[in-house]
């Protein structure tokens, strides 16, 4: 403690203000300042951080309420400014009207519902799954709204009251509209403060949170708070995203991007503190209003003030104490037995790999789809592209899969992989080390086959990994999840668009043919191979890395963190490993993603939405499968298949039909965690593993399964009608106390 | 100097005082006690001990060092191991890997894959599991689960073993085979272990402990052999509630 301060929190401030300090000392606009600009700049500041506290408040609502933090809180602001401007613009209803509409009916009744098909069932489900199928239905909201209201016209959300009308502040105005904002946003934080604090609803609504069972035997109806939590936040969601839309601009991306500042705002409260949140928010709109007015960046960090929210993230999580290992929240349901792939199992899958994709490649496998020697170079490079992905999901594999931490920027790390090798072959590091001395020179390096130095490459992205993971490893894993996203969202903002980041150079290939043993992989087919033999490669790492010592110690780490720590394992450390090892993984992908192109578009390119795509499609699949990755090739396949049909013509519902598949594909197949956590391998696994010979294993299991499904079912104790003598043995054997030799004739006619 | 010692130890969940200076010191060679009624503080003392929770004051010495600000998994390699009351198996793993965990974790990196192998199938079979080890830990009975975590805690080598509750989820059979076991550990001098015991099972208890703390309310009303604890007034009215109930409780010291 220094003053009474925590000494983390001590660390955090100072570390945040050195950094603004020393970032406005050098970008200092020269504008002078006066205390009008200020006055006004400051207002605009107030302004935007009520607008970011509204969606803070509905995060951090239906957090303390369900325990569920909900990525989709922007996206359903942006569906409703969608819906808005349809009635409101579109139809020419009035706006008080239109907003009752949304904000009063839709919104509610989409909250009401999102918790009765899905967020219930995610009350037990671990972190993983809680948060993949959130996102999802932030990515399936976002395509909606990207397939009704399509984006070739231009559309504006008009200001409430119109933007002339206001009261005047001297040198500017201050609209109607922005008061207003302000006055609300504030009146909604105070109000759901005293709902939480001081009604009886809301104490049942933070009693269910802690123990759902307890409160319901008090009286408290579980079901009714959690849709009551559901449509208060969608509605606070509605609401923000309709008064932010004139600000934004109606640009879906844009306004739910909006939604890592309202993460940032509810972390500075620890996810719970609702005038935390409010505080966090309103710090947030100064800090960006007053960067906007006084700093200048240049074009090289052009994008540099949008990142002030995941920046204050990073000081956030640097200040909160130390999480405690929670003991007693382990979840215990029955899960099945877990079965590592034999060293020889993964040989064998892999040389799979490898002749299917020589056969495939070489077109001499048939599957009626395509003319067999016509597999030309688009069919290629989606091919490309698709083992690309694939490559970059593997890293998510012992991250996500096993450790049970989650990773939102495997873009990011991919794109970072991506950089390095750029600087690495080019060599100029030589001269910069001051190597050429020692008589090297930026030749030499360039001469050697560029493939060899991928290895280093991997290498060199391991800090990163562990240095995004330092700061929140020590914390709960929703911080980590948190971070992830920030990062990402630093990375993409500030990191890629600079030009020396990614060089951009006329009509060339940015990233040179890939030459490995004195062979340049610069025809397709040729590359094709070079990635399905590095993906076999990996995932049979990955394969004999869960069988040994590290893989248990992660897959324990999963399971329970506590019982980890009291057997020596040290949490945070084996956390930041994991991370590393995942941005290794990671790294080396990008070196390949980057060069099926030989192009990155350094702003489009690391869209948050296309990382979101690869962590759901990987999850969807089974993330604690390493071949899982493999799902990513639905993305790419479905494109080129599309383009294919589109040729040939005739076929334009098969054309929308795939194009609904790559739209809706991710997110719908993750929405099937809800019910089967486990992935889609895993569940195709089960079918197809009691064919294989020497599987005898899992036909026992399947046939005990179905043993137990002849059971009859027990229901609710006897207490409407007594047991039947079946009912009885089946009492007794899930009890244990049956003997192994059932009478023929039941228990009940034994007795008596 | 005792191995353990938990000195004045204070733990306020806001305005809940659970530890109210508690003090428990454990000796090696013998397996120490702590009863108490439902919510005394055993398990917060536990958590306290092994770090999973900071007290708000008070220090936890262990070999006379001040260890009360050490991380968990330092205690645990300075060997201090635990099981808990509510479950914490590695769910996903099998009964064997449960214990491989702990054996690669605590024992010198160049041992080989087999001798690892060696010493979890010693401690599966010490708590009588060698059957199951190859099951996933989540399809076995909590009984079981509970006997993996004791194995798991015993690959640690433990100078001090905690044990929470490991008796619940046993039948009688197995509870004497702990017992049993416990004894054998504590009685073998190469080991020179310390083990202290929570449990309800009074009998188990009283069987197995040669010094006992009574916890109630967070406060230690008694501590002394299980005859003197026995015949403690104030062990008696924090069970039963009070004065009133004296009469009925005359049959519990056979």
């Amino acid at each position: 403690m220094i003053f009474g301060v925590r000494h983390s929190v001590a660390v955090a401030t100072a570390l945040g203000t050195l950094a603004a300090v020393i970032i406005a000392v050098f970008t200092w606009k020269g504008a002078q300042v006066t205390s009008e600009t200020f006055l006004v700049t400051t207002y605009i500041g107030l302004f935007l951080g009520a607008l970011w506290a509204m969606y803070a408040t509905g995060l951090v609502v239906v957090y303390t309420t369900t325990g569920v933090f909900n990525f989709a809180q922007g996206a359903i602001g942006v569906f409703a400014a969608f819906f808005y401007w349809e009635l409101h613009v579109n139809r020419g209803w009035h706006s008080i009207l239109a907003l009752f509409v949304v904000v009063g009916l839709f919104a509610p009744a989409l909250g009401v519902v999102l918790d009765i098909v899905i967020m219930r069932r995610l009350r037990t489900a671990s972190l993983v799954v809680q948060l993949m199928v959130t996102v999802a239905i932030m990515v399936l909201l976002l395509s909606v709204v990207g397939d009704i209201w399509e984006a070739d016209t231009a559309r504006r959300v008009p200001y409430l009251f119109g933007i002339n009308n206001g009261i005047d502040l001297g040198p500017s105005q201050l609209p109607w509209h922005r008061l207003i904002v302000f006055v609300v946003a504030i009146a909604i934080a105070v109000a759901m403060r005293y709902l939480l604090r001081r009604t009886r609803i809301g104490t049942a609504m933070r009693a269910v949170v802690d123990n759902r069972e307890l409160a319901a035997l008090n009286g408290a109806r579980p079901n009714v708070v959690s849709s009551t939590s559901w449509a208060l936040g969608s509605m606070l969601g509605a609401l923000g995203g309709i008064l932010i839309a004139p600000e934004l601009g109606l640009d879906p991306a844009t306004l739910n991007n909006v939604v890592i500042i309202a993460f940032a705002a509810a972390a500075f409260g620890a996810l719970k503190n609702l005038p935390m949140a409010v505080i966090g928010a309103m710090l947030i709109g100064l800090l960006r209003a007053h960067t906007v007015a006084w700093l200048d960046f240049g074009s090289d960090f052009r994008f540099a003030h949008l990142s002030i929210a995941p920046l204050l993230l990073l000081f956030v999580v640097i200040a909160l104490p130390q999480a405690r290992l929670e003991v007693g929240r382990l979840v215990h349901h029955l899960r099945r037995h877990e079965r590592f792939t034999k060293w020889w199992e993964g040989l064998i899958g892999c040389g799979v790999i490898i002749l299917l994709a020589v056969a495939f490649s070489g077109g001499w496998l048939d599957f009626g789809i395509w003319d067999p020697g016509a597999w030309g170079s688009r069919e290629l490079n989606s091919a490309n592209e698709a083992m690309a992905l694939a490559l970059i999901g593997l890293s998510l594999v012992p991250l996500i899969g096993w450790a049970g931490q989650i990773n939102f920027a495997p873009l990011a790390f991919a794109g970072f992989g991506a950089f390095v090798y750029l600087k690495v072959i080019g060599g100029g590091w030589v001269t910069f080390l001051g190597l050429d001395r020692l008589g090297l020179d930026p030749q030499d390096i360039r001469d050697i086959d560029n493939g060899y130095w991928i290895l280093l490459v991997g290498l060199l992205c391991a800090p990163l990994g562990a240095l995004v993971a330092l700061p929140a490893a020590r914390l709960r894993g929703l911080y980590l999840a948190l971070m992830t996203m920030a990062f990402a969202q630093a990375m993409s903002l500030i990191f890629f668009p600079n030009p020396w980041v990614m060089p951009i150079i006329g009509t060339g290939r940015q990233f040179p043919h890939i030459e490995l043993f004195g062979v340049t992989f610069n025809d397709r087919r040729g590359f094709f191979l070079l990635l399905m033999c590095v993906f076999a490669v990996v995932v049979y790492a990955l394969v004999m890395l869960r069988r040994s010592r590290y893989g248990r110690r992660w897959m324990a780490i999963n399971d329970s963190q506590a019982a980890a720590a009291t057997l020596g394992v040290p949490v945070v450390w084996t956390k930041v490993v994991v991370y590393a090892l995942s941005a290794v993984i990671a790294g080396i992908a990008g070196v390949f993603w980057a060069t099926v192109s030989g192009n990155v578009d350094s702003v489009q390119g690391f869209d948050l939405l296309i990382g979101f795509n690869i962590v759901l499609l990987v999850a969807a699949a089974g993330v604690s499968i390493p071949v899982a990755g493999i799902f990513l090739i639905f993305i790419p396949l479905f494109t080129g298949l599309g383009h294919r049909l589109e040729d040939s013509g005739n076929v334009d519902f098969l054309v929308t039909l795939l194009d609904i598949m790559t739209t809706y594909g991710p997110g719908m197949l993750v929405l099937g965690m809800v019910f089967n956590p486990r992935g889609a391998i895993f569940e195709m696994g089960r079918g197809f593993s009691p064919i294989l010979p020497w599987r005898s294993d899992a036909r026992a299991e399947i046939a005990a399964e179905n043993a137990q499904k002849r059971e009859p079912e027990i229901g609710e104790l006897g207490i409407e009608r007594p047991f039947t003598p079946e009912e009885v043995i089946a009492i007794d054997r899930r009890l244990g106390i049956l003997d192994e030799v059932v009478p023929k004739e039941g228990y009940g006619a034994a007795r008596s | 100097m005792a191995l353990l010692e938990a000195e004045q130890v204070v733990m306020r969940f806001g305005g809940v005082v659970a530890l109210d200076n508690a003090s428990v010191d454990v000796d090696p060679g013998e397996v120490t006690g702590l009863i108490g009624p439902n919510g005394a503080g055993k398990t917060t003392l536990f958590n306290v001990v092994t770090g999973l929770l900071p007290p708000t004051s008070g220090t936890v010495k262990f070999d006379g060092v001040d260890i009360t600000r050490a991380g968990v998994s330092r205690r645990s390699q300075m060997g201090i191991a635990r099981t808990f009351q509510k479950l914490e198996a590695f769910n996903t793993l099998s009964a064997f890997d449960n214990v491989r965990v702990a054996v690669e974790k605590n024992h010198r990196a160049k041992w080989k894959h087999q001798r690892v192998n060696d010493v979890a199938h010693e401690m599966l079979g010490k708590v009588g599991l060698d059957d199951v080890a190859d099951v996933t830990v989540g399809t076995l009975p909590t009984g079981s689960a509970r006997l993996v975590e004791l194995a798991r805690a015993l690959a640690c080598r433990p100078r001090v073993l905690l044990l929470d509750e490991p008796s619940s989820g046993l039948n009688e059979e197995e509870t004497s085979s702990i017992g049993q076991l416990l004894l054998e550990l504590v009685a073998d001098k190469e080991n020179d272990l310390a083990v202290l015991l929570v449990e309800h099972d009074m009998s188990f208890v009283m069987g197995v402990c040669a010094r006992i703390h009574v916890l109630d309310f967070g406060k230690i009303i008694a501590v002394g052999t299980p005859f003197e604890v026995q015949g403690n007034e104030a062990v008696r009215a924090a069970y039963l509630g009070g004065d009133e109930f004296r009469g009925a409780y005359a049959g519990m010291d056979e």
